[in-house]
């Protein structure tokens, strides 16, 4: 099962990188915190983590819920526009996608004695923020750089869950703190652009 | 009990920004300067002093680098009181500008005083998010443009330190659990972490995180960029807080980093502020304008910095950094002054002052534009001299020496061609072109005089003997 959802949380990432549409992108880092948030449940859940547990709920209510929901929201009120081609065409793209992978396993493969986890899972997680980064980078609009923001955040996430066992309970609460504050600047920026419009 | 007394001035801060009457206006400035009494505090109280369990804890580095912050911040808001007479702000505004500054405060004041990897990590994403706005209170399309490129620069440089964090957290883990969090508990069991090459890539993420958030290779520009294109007191508060927030992490790192594999720690730290000391000198050369001039000038002196603390000279490090911290907010406050309403030439741009305050800010200006270019008293001047000194002791026992004394030929050279353009831009200003009167006020002559004290304090034995005792 902790194969799958990271699977799913790999597979939404990449998927996201060739997506055209604003909402399919919010829809796809929805399924990402998604995947993310039942991942942190099930393994606190195994390994009677009641702080990684409730990461999991929180992960599940904000970025899986909420986040995703006030983005739009966002969208809508400030009118951005929703059709988000990327810089890279998508020919290059699907070459890119996979070097990334290759690179990322042959990047952890020292590490991967190292660490208490699963070494692919370490191996994911990297490279999963090397995608969220390729997600901020091939697009010129705004959004789709919001969205790899929160991606890269999300990726670093599941390397805290899988490398260490969770961070402490503490340090992802500030994580969250900080997500809520970065929101909000965001809709003040997104404000300033209305009013410069 | 202390927690509370260093947050509530950002706190009151905050809430006054909220209110729309003169005198809130006129208290804001006041609220910075309240932050001197419980940093005072820390000063007089044994060390170390733990303000809340493990994680936040006072030491003798904290305290220091938490007083030069604050005089920054004092100086910094003196000049806010005259920002609406070089620039166009509005009083919502100006308003809002405080606000971000009171979370960027209290963001800082928890990520200076941290003990906890995590803790510091949450505090500076906070410090960080904060000065997005404050980079936006200017209305241009330069400004919003570069609000946003903070914002995403900015997050993957936050990220890349939580990386290294993440994986310095689960080299140390097996033997330490929660604690390997902690600065102190890493550093006493340094020699146990069970996989010293996870810590050491986690280092390695984390300070190039560190580094991209102060502009060194290969992002050198982009702090430029953003400091250019916001309010001056952006800048200020960049090169005299944020900066002093981001150094502080480093040091705390490099200290663990130290005991793990100091042969490791000095190589990377070396080829690394090598070369960005290396691009920065021949991008001041080519430097136009006052704002990217001191920008790259500041790149260059937290390089220093960062290769002293590691080659050795740790008094240096800390003598070097007071006085980066004070000088450069000088710097771009007297910037503020120089642009007022837009006009800016550089030759020619000290001349046409009169009077008391116009004679008084020529010579302050000068004096820290030879200042920062290490010319003697100037704490700089000490700094390097022991910095360098310090690096050459320490090859000397470490079978470099060689390596050694050619990095160090390789800065001089480097330092001569920031000093030569300093020194002709200075003679430009003040003696070329044509003299143009301009107003001085006496808020931001204020903070021009606090940062001269400071910086002459540094060099007072008594300030001088603290910072030596402090590693």
């Amino acid at each position: 099962m902790v194969d799958l959802l990271i699977g799913i949380f790999l597979a939404t990432l990449i998927t996201a990188l060739f997506t055209t549409r604003l909402y399919r992108l919010l829809m796809w880092y929805s399924l990402n915190s998604l995947s993310l948030g039942l991942l942190a449940l099930l393994l606190g859940r195994s390994q009677h983590d009641g702080a990684m547990v409730a990461s999991g709920v929180i992960t599940l209510l904000l970025k899986a819920g909420a986040i995703p929901w006030i983005l739009k929201r966002l969208s809508q009120r400030f009118a951005l526009e929703r059709r988000i081609v990327p810089n890279i065409r998508i020919q290059y793209a699907i070459m890119l996608v996979p070097a990334i992978l290759v690179f990322t396993f042959y990047l952890a493969e020292p590490i991967s004695h190292m660490v208490s986890g699963n070494a692919n899972d370490v191996a994911i997680s990297i490279s999963s923020l090397f995608l969220a980064l390729l997600l901020m980078m091939e697009h010129r609009n705004i959004a789709p750089k919001i969205v790899g923001f929160l991606a890269m955040e999300n990726a670093l996430f599941l390397l805290g869950t899988t490398a260490t066992g969770g961070m402490p309970m503490l340090v992802e609460l500030g994580i969250f703190f900080d997500l809520l504050m970065a929101i909000v600047v965001i809709n003040l920026l997104l404000r300033r652009e209305e009013v410069r419009r | 009990m202390m927690i509370a007394l260093l947050s509530l001035p950002a706190l009151a801060m905050f809430v006054a920004s909220f209110l729309h009457t003169p005198r809130a206006r006129r208290f804001l400035p006041l609220s910075s300067v309240a932050i001197l009494i419980p940093v005072a505090m820390l000063f007089f109280h044994p060390k170390p002093w733990r303000l809340w369990g493990d994680y936040l804890v006072a030491d003798d580095l904290d305290s220091y680098v938490l007083l030069v912050a604050s005089v920054v911040g004092i100086g910094v808001t003196l000049a806010l009181l005259t920002l609406g007479r070089h620039v166009e702000i509005g009083e919502a505004a100006y308003r809002r500008f405080y606000r971000f500054f009171a979370l960027f405060w209290i963001g800082l004041i928890v990520s200076i005083l941290a003990n906890h990897m995590g803790i510091y990590w949450i505090g500076l994403e906070m410090a960080t998010l904060s000065t997005v706005y404050m980079i936006k209170t200017h209305h241009s399309a330069a400004a919003h443009r570069e609000a946003w490129n903070y914002m995403i620069v900015g997050a993957i440089a936050i990220s890349l330190v939580l990386f290294g964090i993440i994986l310095i957290y689960a080299s140390a883990k097996p033997v330490l659990g929660e604690k390997a969090m902690l600065f102190d508990a890493l550093l006493a069991q340094a020699h146990a972490i069970p996989s010293p090459f996870l810590f050491e890539m986690g280092f390695a993420l984390a300070t190039m995180g560190m580094f991209v958030k102060m502009g060194f290779f290969p992002m050198n520009l982009w702090l430029a960029n953003i400091e250019r294109a916001s309010y001056y007191p952006v800048a200020a508060l960049f090169s005299g807080i944020l900066e002093s927030a981001v150094i502080l992490g480093f040091f705390r790192f490099s200290t663990v980093a130290r005991a793990v594999n100091e042969p490791h720690l000095v190589g990377f730290v070396f080829v690394y502020t090598l070369l960005t000391i290396f691009v920065v000198a021949f991008l001041i050369y080519r430097a136009k304008d006052f704002m990217r001039l001191f920008s790259l000038s500041g790149i260059e002196h937290m390089a220093l910095i960062a290769l002293f603390w590691v080659g050795g000279g740790t008094f240096a490090a800390l003598l070097h950094f007071g006085a980066h911290a004070f000088l450069k907010p000088a710097l771009f406050l007297s910037t503020g002054v120089l642009e007022s309403r837009g006009r800016y030439h550089i030759a020619g741009a000290l001349r046409g002052y009169r009077g008391f305050r116009g004679r008084l800010f020529v010579f302050l200006v000068g004096l820290f534009l030879l200042a920062i270019v290490s010319l003697p008293p100037s704490p700089m001047f000490f700094s390097e001299l022991y910095g360098f000194g310090a690096m050459v002791d320490a090859a000397e026992s470490s079978h470099h020496l060689l390596a050694m004394i050619g990095a160090t030929l390789l800065l001089l050279i480097l330092l001569s061609v920031i000093f030569y353009r300093f020194v002709a831009i200075y003679q430009s200003m003040r003696y070329e072109g044509e003299a143009e009167e301009r107003p001085v006020y006496a808020a931001e002559l204020a903070a021009l005089a606090l940062f001269a004290a400071g910086l002459l304090l540094l060099i007072t034995p008594t300030a001088m003997e603290f910072l030596r005792r402090i590693v």
